[in-house]
């Protein structure tokens, strides 16, 4: 294990990165933020969406771990075990949901609930 | 470390123009019925990610480029997120999305965050994902003769990919616009784990002991707070029984001693934020009961079905038990 940190170039005690490198982490965020967002949106089947929040729940994780090295703090990895916890959380209660909703009307569709729009 | 402000990091047209190959690709990727043309919109975004990758790469030079393993992991997260939410059917976007989270795990580890990396794939992986194709096996039709893929309306075709890709893209372009702007670059920060370590006697004292910094019968001297002792420049004390106090300077310390990541995930949390496991422990609690709550369901068995339960359960009985 140890010997694979040694090659990835990481191992023992971490240097501060790097502006530039925090950048291209940042960069993968943003995009991987904006592919869950365009997701949800566009897509119509209710455990897709729900799938596309967890993306940019992922996005979050890693724009806060890639801060927490930039800083040399452990903050950001702090934070990222709240941000499992919601997501899990998220995924219980919204699966549930989403069971419940397709026993009322046998379809996936987030578009056969229109009238829950008010 | 150079210091980056007012330097601009991408030329703005470059990252416009990465965004809006990104859109188009998106929009081309989307599923539809009759032709797919989800390699097609791939290609078209890889272009586009790959020219910001580009206009990074020329700014940061030789010296400032991540890890060639950022581009590997990097580039898997984002091809497996785009099929993710291109892919007509659930089950396979479920599966992509196993791999963006194994990929996000390997760039935790490059960004020396293994307790994370691992927590990720066992909570991710393990435990989310299962429930998501638990929830999609349970909710699917029974398949319909008439249609032939068997593909439901509402996983064949997407909700106005056009307009929901370019406000994407507007949103990541925004976001991404420091680096037409120049980010500031810090101080290199100063060393924690020293203090790290002062509240971890027994990998201080194994650590010494290793060294060969401490001689027969030796200990730390331990105060009341469970912190290693120290005098005002940061040495540690340790002592012998029926002997003076002596200290080790820090210059003395063996190089490679210093907490591990997880040791000092766990000194942050459960140190400098007590309560996040508590309230985490709170919030699980509660969608654990609501879910059961929502999910439940009465089910309702006919007389005759129960005999018969009862009476098959009763033969793989008598079948198990020896003569």
């Amino acid at each position: 294990m140890s010997d694979l940190l040694v090659t990835l170039g990481q191992a023992g005690y971490p240097e501060a990165m790097p502006s530039v490198t925090l950048d291209h982490y940042l960069v993968l965020s943003a995009l991987m933020f904006g592919l869950g967002l365009i997701g949800f949106v566009t897509r119509r089947n209710l455990i897709i969406m729900f799938l596309c929040t967890e993306l940019m729940f992922q996005a979050a994780g890693l724009a806060l771990i890639a801060f927490g090295r930039y800083h040399l703090n452990f903050d950001g990895q702090t934070f990222v075990i709240f941000v499992l916890t919601i997501a899990a959380a998220e995924a219980a209660m919204a699966l549930a949901l989403v069971v419940l909703l397709f026993r009322r009307r046998e379809s996936l569709d987030a578009s056969a609930w229109t009238e829950l729009k008010g | 470390m150079e210091t980056l402000v007012g330097q601009e990091a991408i030329n703005p047209l470059l990252l416009y123009l990465g965004c809006g190959l990104g859109a188009v690709g998106v929009i081309v990727a989307m599923p539809r019925r009759g032709l797919s043309l989800a390699l097609f919109g791939l290609l078209i975004g890889a272009l586009g990610v790959g020219l910001l990758a580009l206009g990074l790469g020329i700014h940061a030079g030789g010296d400032g480029l991540p890890n060639p393993a950022f581009y590997v992991f990097g580039a898997i997260a984002l091809a497996s997120a785009l099929r993710m939410i291109t892919h007509p059917r659930p089950v396979y976007a479920a599966l992509y999305f196993i791999l963006t989270v194994i990929a996000s795990s390997g760039l935790y580890l490059l960004l020396s965050a293994e307790f994370m990396a691992f927590a990720l794939i066992i909570i991710y992986a393990g435990a989310i994902l299962i429930t998501y194709l638990f929830v999609i096996m349970l909710a699917t039709q029974t398949p319909t003769e008439e249609e032939g893929d068997n593909l439901s309306d509402y996983d064949a075709t997407a909700r106005e990919p056009a307009i929901a890709s370019a406000f994407g893209f507007v949103l990541v372009a925004v976001l991404t616009n420091m680096l037409t702007l120049g980010t500031p670059g810090l101080p290199a920060a100063v060393a924690t784990g020293d203090d790290a370590l002062i509240q971890l006697p027994e990998r201080l004292q194994d650590g010494f002991a290793e060294a060969g910094l401490l001689s027969d019968g030796e200990r730390l001297v331990i105060g009341e707070t469970g912190r290693v002792v120290t005098n005002e420049s940061g040495a540690v004390a340790v002592i012998a029984e029926g002997s003076e106090r002596r200290y080790i300077e820090r210059a003395e310390w063996p190089a490679d001693l210093s907490p591990s990541n997880v040791e000092r995930v766990g000194l942050n949390l459960l140190r400098d934020h007590p309560m996040t496991i508590e309230i985490a422990g709170v919030i699980l609690l509660m969608a654990m009961l609501g879910a059961t709550v929502l999910a439940r369901k009465q089910v309702d068995l006919e007389e005759e079905a129960k005999a018969h339960q009862a009476k098959k359960l009763a033969e793989t009985f008598e079948k198990g038990t020896p003569a």
